[in-house]
Order: structure tokens, then sequence, then C-alpha cells
């Protein structure tokens, strides 16, 4: 075997780390496409029995948006297994208590029940902020491309970008400025 | 009786509702003025400057004069574009009323969503009423 296809063949199976910033975007749309790298499923190489998946870290999970009315209407069902021990939490309060479950239980929802899916949900590290140890930071080679840009709030502009910007009305004349 | 009635209710309409066009002030123009102090000698004046508009070189061309400025400009304006409308609001965050704006009556309403819907997000945090609550994390509960 020559060394090009050595090197091939380590790059084919190598795991790589890809980063998602979830500020602002849709926690069940991000769980379709987080999933994708997780399973390996954009791989040639990809079978079911072939342990090609990735690693995934997503910074800022406490940012997420739901659409709607999602935060009051949304409910997340859990049973102790005892009489009685039926709870129903909605998606505010869960997001208070950990920042990090409506993320992850989306993305653990997005996949088939099989025997494979808590190995897979070993390789996704979720971050409510942005504090990501250095270790982990290390290996990741690729960002995830979000799936819609953050707008930007007017206090992040520059006092001179506010001014210049062109303006589609003017103040009438005898318009006291307050 | 009536004329005398219908006319002052038309020079009081005009007076309040149509400052631009009247041609004699009954009392000092509200104009935004700059206060300067020139000492000469013994002799101190002060005078009142009037200043243009900050807006007026940025200012777009209005071609289609029969339309109002938004549906002129041809644009699809979302919440999420701040820089356009900060440009209907007040310094405290209140939207401007239609007689300022010159809007036609869908657009000011459309705008005024917009602005609301921009406040609610927290993306004009320094342009918004201080009653509101500007930080949404805290509007979950
Ligand atoms: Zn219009």
């Amino acid at each position: 075997m020559s060394a090009l296809k050595r090197v091939q063949q380590w790059a084919t199976f190598a795991r790589i780390w890809h980063i998602y910033d979830a500020t602002w975007q849709n926690p069940f749309k991000s769980a379709e496409v987080v999933k994708k790298f997780l399973m390996g499923l954009y791989k040639p190489i990809y079978h079911p029995l072939n342990d090609c998946g990735d690693h995934v870290i997503i910074i800022n999970s406490g940012e997420i948006a739901l659409p709607g009315d999602e935060w009051k209407k949304r409910v997340y069902f859990h049973h102790t297994g005892y009489p009685g021990g039926a709870s129903w939490t909605l998606a505010w309060e869960l997001h208070t208590k950990d920042p990090t479950m409506i993320l992850k239980k989306a993305i653990y929802n997005s996949m088939d029940g099989n025997l494979q899916r808590r190995h897979t949900m070993q390789r996704l590290h979720i971050f409510p902020d942005a504090n990501v140890p250095k270790s982990l930071l290390d290996n990741v080679s690729n960002q995830i491309r979000q799936l819609r840009p953050v707008p930007t709030r007017l206090d992040r502009y520059t006092a001179e970008e506010v001014a210049s910007y062109p303006k589609l009305i003017d103040y009438p004349k005898d318009y006291i400025i307050r | 009786m009536n004329i005398t009635k219908r006319i002052v209710q038309n020079y009081i309409g005009k007076t309040i509702f149509n400052n631009e066009t009247r041609r004699i002030s009954i009392f000092p123009i509200l104009n935004v003025k700059e206060i300067h102090e020139v000492q000469e000698g013994n002799q101190l004046i002060i005078y009142g400057q009037e200043k243009a508009s900050p807006r007026e070189p940025y200012l777009l061309k209005n071609n289609q004069t029969e339309k109002c400025p938004v549906c002129a400009s041809g644009l699809n304006i979302k919440h999420t574009d701040v820089l356009i409308l900060s440009q209907f609001v007040r310094l405290d965050g209140c939207m401007l009323p239609r007689r300022i704006t010159g809007l036609c009556g869908k657009q000011q309403k459309r705008i005024s969503t917009l602005v609301s819907m921009a406040q609610k997000a927290g993306l004009m945090p320094n342009l918004t009423p201080a009653w509101s609550k500007k930080d949404p994390k805290k509007r979950i509960v």
C-alpha cells in the first residue's frame, strides 16, 4: 500500500469534530442537520453497521429560538414508573432548569430508536454558552452552517453606521426632536 | 355665525396640522436651534441658529411622489432590519405618528407592527420604551 493510499485510509475512517452555534436557531430543525453529522450519514462509506459517526460540539444552546408560542405550549412528559409518577414540564420550565435539554431531546428524538442511538449521543457535546474546554476545541476542524442568519442588534452597530445608513423619511421642518 | 365658526375652525385646523405651509407665525417657530454665545468687548450676543436635519445628506430620493416613501422604495422590510425601523421611532422608542412619517395607512400599520416585533425580540434595546421588558429572556414566564 502506497503512502498516499494509507493516508487516505486514515482520513476516511478518522472521526471529524464539527462545531455548531445554536444562537437564534430552531432546535428541531437544527436536530435534523446535526443528526447527519453525528451518524455520518453524509459519508459515502456510510452503513448502519459501520461506526463512522462524527463528534459535534453545540455552543450557545441557551440562546435557541422556539417558533411561535412553543415555549408555553410544548410539553415534555416524564414518568418515574411509580403510581402517580407522571409529570408534564413546559418547554420554558425545562429550559430554565437545564438550557441544554431541549436541544438534546430534539436530537435524540430525531434518530431512530435502536441500540446505536445511545452511543451516537455520546459523541454529542452541548454547552449552554460559548465556554468550551480547550481540549475539545482543539479537535474541531469544521463548522456547520447555521440554518438562518443571526440578526444584528441596533446597539451593536457603531453610531456612524446608524447615522449614515440611507434614510427613507426626513423629519418635517417644524419637528422638535425628542 | 356659522361662517365665522367655520373660518375659526379652518384657521385653527391649519395652524395645528399644516404648520409647514403657514406663512406667518404668531409665536416663535419651534425649529431645532443651537444656541451660540459670542462675547464682543463688553457686549454679549446670544443667538439661536437653525440646525439642518442630520438625515438630509442620506435621504433617499422619492421619484414616485404619488407613493409614500416605503411603497416607493419597493423594499420588503422585515423585523430584523433595525437600521430602517429605527428611523420611524422617537428617541424613547415610541412610534412616530403618521403625520410625521408621511406613510400610507397600510405601511404605517405594518411598520409599527415590525417595530414592536423588533423591540420584543430585543433587537432595539437602546430604542425601547423604558416600561417595557427589554430582555426577551425575562419575558418567557
Ligand atoms: Zn404606501
